[in-house]
């Protein structure tokens, strides 16, 4: 045991701790963080050279992408799949072929070779999902039409990118295995093992998960560390086939996305995961190659044109030709316009596996920090970005229909929350319901969410911010809290009061009292004074009390 | 990869286990440690060295770190008297029993200080875990264990540095622990003015949460190393810092998944570092155990029914703090990496951690405090008015809404009599001069003390519903109207059933609240 020895503490504390430092400044001119992280990285790598790479940070960097690559799998639960099915597909299969094709035939044109052209149209092919959500889950615009249309995009590019490692992990060999019959073997390893694996989850998904993962229910921990082991054996399972972390963490997260439990599943990895793709992301810029910056910039700099002009040109008219409105057009394509971080992953497995040598990486990587911190702006300023565009007519070529396309935007609006589905909360939900108000319940076990009739229910838990953000407490006419834990009420109270939202909090002891006034908790439950009161009344009812 | 998908296996077997016989997950990640080096020993193959370390390495940063997050002062704001008493007594008088034992085992004194004051130390995790799962964490006695418990990691890490030191003398020791409370002043400073600020000043999303927390547990844990103090100190005053409201709530939401993880890994990998115990050792364990509940129990109940809190309360207080914590885990860890303990006896004090842990939820049982509570000496003056008493109300439970209930019965002129199990109560009602009886509302003779057959009215405020039905039928042909308090739906027909009034408290509770919704904010105004 060798706790003195504390090099990864070392290195994970200098990575951290430059990370969080451009990550606060990048906020100020409202760089997204994948691009301060990468920037960090370049800090502490290529310009200072304070960290290098070892084993366990690679290990760290590898949990990242299994974790990433999980999450985007526990998304595509098969109801999802169905309902932006059509759209996605069709917009994300022309997409990818023209894009994929227009990026291939231009590096071809600027002289690189075959299977480095490959590379680099993949790379431009393909955007960030994490990147684009991110922002429009900040702007606030997630329930639009083009952000659905852009997310339903983004989960076709990702089955393709699954496909497109598939291919990859059969090079496994390296590059002098890129002859026919070899790659046909690879390849047909390689997509046996992702249909056997993808049989396997599935079977797995229905039959023999959904009762040990109901039981387990109850105990959030049990299921979060069972999920985890879930994801990691199915990658140990992947690698059988040669296949990559990434192919099996994905399947592992589309098995577990068909299991009632996946959302707050979600909610909770997404943390661990946004840590350990921090220091992903921070290793890829420590490992990238600024030596020749001069000599590369050029070269991505022609490559992000590409990215953030030609790529959202191509959606743009497929859109318009889909007959989706101009606005809805252009706005979904102004999402598309950047270098996704599954890129890196790409270019990270060609070098590995020695398809393409480290200017192309470097080539690859810089387009991907240009494209996403500049696609970061045009994202937030899109609506201004439209306008100009219309003005100067710029759209006209495209001739797309001008009327606004019908949006039913389901949005929660003053509705009333009911968190924490005990006795009193169930009661709660009870009586609003019998009221005909629009009720949401939420509690993180979803047994108690059983039987509560007209009201929605969310399973979560409401210290996240993305729980509240889900649920809508910005725009509800209240929210009631019959939770018996202190700091959770505490902070539901503080974030009400930040919402200017009034809440009502279950004040189970005397001592809590103080603190929830002092939040502005517009009214507080007792029910231990209620029943001295309801026991009074009883005793008057019954004339128990004449002397 | 492949070392970390079975780490998380065995965390994953373990955690299954936990949920199914009942039992804290921490004994049994280690054990499940345990098991995976004797299978990979039995296999021939070597658990990678370097992975264990690693995830030991980050787990007790973790570990101190998110104990560091819950030290927040507001937690015991009004009880620093009782809190402090109760954790400074509880440290030293099962600190110093363990440093006697352990030289009456014949180990050395520096030893005997680590076996001591490992001892000394409750586990936060298994107790907050216990206490939030009966929904007693914020009861009164919940507060003050989890203050006791919080004070007791601060001791501990103080203990650390001074142990540590000890080999450069008692200076360096004094030396030390002057620059870690130093340290602490400057958490203490981030606590009140700069997070307060950060907090006010910028609005941060959930990564950018996590990551300024992490990045505050590395500067910690640097200036720490800068001023040669063990980087667990930086990590816990890392965590004290963030620990104002409303950081600590916005962080902690982030901190769960990593510290879920982190920490089942990192009981694992401490559990594939134990050696199996040799039978003088399971000897040893057995001592200390039987020192540490001993001691626990009987004085922590003992000053905490000094100190105010019901008698009930404080003997739960005793028997749930009588188990050893992670915290001696991580002192012992340190005391093997500074080569000052052997890794036998941070075996011997694992043992000692796994064996109590584990036994908690069977120790802590509401059968245990009962017959522990028949121990206590009994009063009996408050019986003497009791006898006179008729069309009287008789009151079973004081609790907490008693005092209301009494204050009623005082205004409309009719005499009450209380009964009550708990000694403390019974001995504040007899100095009040209120009629009242030690003993259990659903015993037989206790109705009978009270003359239940003639009082106008019985309420029933017992804890659980369920004890209302042997004063239901002993009460069945009397004209005596019962009222029994009902927390769930399904208690209502119980006490219906059995000729009582079912005092609906969740109805009642959601009726007023009802009243004020209507007044309030009415449906048409927002709608």
């Amino acid at each position: 045991m060798h706790v003195d020895e504390l090099t990864l503490l070392l290195d994970l504390g200098l990575i951290v701790t430059t990370a969080a430092v451009f990550a606060l400044l990048g906020k100020l001119v409202r760089m997204p963080s994948i691009v301060a992280y990468i920037l960090a990285g370049m800090f502490l790598g290529p310009l200072f050279g304070v960290v290098e790479i070892d084993h366990s940070l690679e290990l760290i960097s590898e949990l990242g992408v299994a974790l990433l690559l999980f999450l985007v799998g526990l998304e595509l639960s098969l109801q999802k799949v169905k309902d932006v099915g059509r759209v996605g597909l069709v917009l994300g299969g022309l997409q990818v072929l023209l894009t994929a094709l227009g990026g291939f035939g231009m590096s071809w044109l600027l002289g690189f070779g075959l299977v480095e052209s490959i590379f680099l149209g993949a790379t431009v092919t393909f955007s960030s999902t994490v990147v684009v959500i991110k922002l429009l889950d900040q702007k606030g615009v997630m329930n639009r039409l083009y952000a659905r249309i852009a997310v339903a995009l983004f989960l076709t590019q990702d089955i393709v990118v699954i496909v497109a490692l598939t291919i990859l992990s059969g090079f496994g060999g390296g590059a002098g295995e890129i002859e026919l019959l070899a790659m046909l073997k690879s390849l047909g390893i390689a997509l046996g093992g992702m249909l056997l694996l993808l049989g396997v989850s599935l079977l797995f998904a229905r039959y023999l998960l959904p009762k040990p993962f109901a039981w387990a229910a109850r105990s959030p921990d049990t299921v979060f560390i069972w999920a985890l082991c879930w994801c990691f054996l199915l990658v140990l399972f992947a690698h059988q086939f040669h296949l990559s972390v990434e192919i099996g963490a994905f399947l592992a997260g589309i098995a577990i996305a068909q299991l009632p439990i996946h959302e707050d599943l979600h909610r909770r990895l997404h943390p661990l995961m946004s840590f350990f793709i921090a220091v992903f992301l921070v290793t890829l810029g420590i490992k990238m190659d600024l030596s020749g910056l001069g000599s590369i910039l050029p070269m991505a700099l022609v490559l992000s044109a590409f990215v953030l002009l030609v790529k959202p040109l191509i959606v743009c008219f497929i859109l318009a030709r889909m007959r989706f409105s101009e606005y809805t057009a252009f706005q979904t394509a102004v999402a598309t316009a950047q270098e996704s971080e599954f890129a890196f992953i790409l270019l990270a497995l060609g070098a590995s596996t020695g398809l393409i040598e480290g200017p192309i990486v470097s080539i690859g990587g810089l387009a991907g920090v240009i494209t996403i911190g500049v696609s970061a702006y045009m994202i937030i300023h899109s609506e201004r970005l439209y306008d100009v565009a219309k003005r100067v007519g710029m759209l006209a070529p495209l001739r797309a229909k001008q009327e606004r396309d019908i949006e039913t935007i389901h949005e929660r609006k003053d509705h009333i929350i009911v968190v924490g589905m005990n006795a009193l909360g169930r009661e709660i939900v009870k009586q609003l319901t019998l009221r005909s108000e629009r009720v949401l319940a939420i509690d993180t076990d979803p047994m108690k969410l059983d039987g509560l009739g007209a009201a929605e229910t969310v399973i979560g838990n409401v210290e996240y911010e993305s729980v509240l953000e889900e649920i809508g407490l910005s725009k509800a006419r209240l929210v009631v809290s019959a939770l018996q834990i202190e700091d959770a009420n505490q902070l539901l109270a503080h974030r009400c009061r930040a919402a200017k939202v009034p809440c009502a909090v279950h004040a189970f002891d005397v001592s809590v009292v103080e603190d929830l006034l002092e939040l502005g908790t517009a009214y507080l439950m007792m029910p231990k004074v209620d029943a001295v009161v309801e026991e009074r009344d009883v005793m008057e009812k019954e004339g128990l009390l004449a002397t | 990869m492949t070392g970390v998908a079975v780490l998380l296996l065995a965390a994953a077997i373990a955690f299954g286990l936990s949920k199914w016989i009942h039992v804290p997950v921490i004994p049994l990640l280690m054990l499940s440690g345990v098991g995976l080096k004797l299978l990979a020993d039995t296999g021939g193959v070597e658990l990678p060295p370097e992975l264990l370390s690693e995830m030991i390495q980050i787990g007790l940063a973790v570990l101190v770190f998110t104990a560091g997050v819950e030290l927040s002062p507001r937690r015991m704001r009004g009880r620093t008297r009782p809190i402090v008493i109760v954790a400074v007594s509880q440290f030293l008088l099962l600190g110093v029993a363990g440093i006697l034992t352990a030289l009456a085992l014949g180990y050395e004194l520096l030893t005997a200080f680590y076996l001591g004051c490992a001892l000394s130390a409750s586990s936060t995790l298994v107790v907050v875990r216990h206490l939030q799962r009966r929904q007693q964490m914020f009861e009164p006695y919940g507060r003050l264990v989890i203050g006791v418990l919080l004070l007791q990691d601060v001791f501990i890490i103080l203990i650390m540095v001074a142990l540590v030191k000890s080999p450069d003398g008692l200076l360096a020791s004094a030396l030390g622990v002057t620059k870690a409370i130093g340290l602490g002043f400057v958490a203490l400073g981030m606590h009140k003015w700069v997070i307060p600020f950060v907090t006010r000043r910028f609005k941060l999303d959930d990564e950018e949460l996590m990551l300024g927390a992490l990045a505050m547990l590395f500067i910690f844990s640097g200036m720490a190393w800068l001023l040669e103090l063990p980087f667990l100190v930086g990590a816990l005053l890392a965590g004290f810092a963030l620990s104002a409201f409303p950081m600590n709530g916005l962080v902690r939401g982030m901190l769960g998944s990593l510290s879920g993880f982190f920490l089942a890994l990192f009981f694992i990998s401490a559990g594939a570092f134990l050696t199996l115990p040799s039978l003088q050792m399971i000897g040893h364990t057995l001592v200390f155990i039987l020192v540490l509940i001993l001691v626990t129990v009987v004085f922590v109940s003992i000053i905490a029914e000094a100190v105010g809190y019901s008698t009930r309360a404080s003997i739960e207080t005793g028997i749930l703090l009588s188990q050893t914590s992670e915290f001696s885990l991580l002192l012992a860890l340190m005391g093997v990496a500074s080569g000052q303990i052997s890794i036998e006896l941070f075996s011997l004090i694992a043992l000692i951690t796994v064996s109590t842990m584990t036994l908690t939820p069977f120790v802590s049982r509401n059968k245990v405090a009962w017959s522990l509570m028949k121990l206590h000496p009994r009063y009996r003056k408050g019986e003497q008015t009791c006898e006179t008493l008729s069309d009287h109300a008789v009151l079973l439970g004081f609790g907490r809404s008693g005092a209301r209930l009494m204050q009623y019965f005082i205004e409309h002129d009719i005499k009450m009599v209380v009964v009550d199990d708990d000694a403390a109560v019974i001995r504040k009602l007899i100095a009040k001069g209120i009629p009242c009886i030690q003993g259990d509302g659903a015993d037989v003779r206790s109705l009978e003390l009270a003359h239940c057959r003639q009082a106008r009215v019985v309420i029933c405020a017992m804890r659980r519903t369920r004890d209302a039905r042997p004063v239901l039928d002993f009460l069945k042909d009397s004209p005596t109207k019962v009222l029994v308090r009902t927390f769930e739906p399904e208690d209502i027909k119980l006490v219906e059933d059995a000729g009582g009034y079912p005092v609906q408290t969740v109805r009642a509770s959601t009726k007023t609240f009802l009243e004020w919704l209507d007044l309030n904010l009415p449906k048409s105004e927002t709608a």
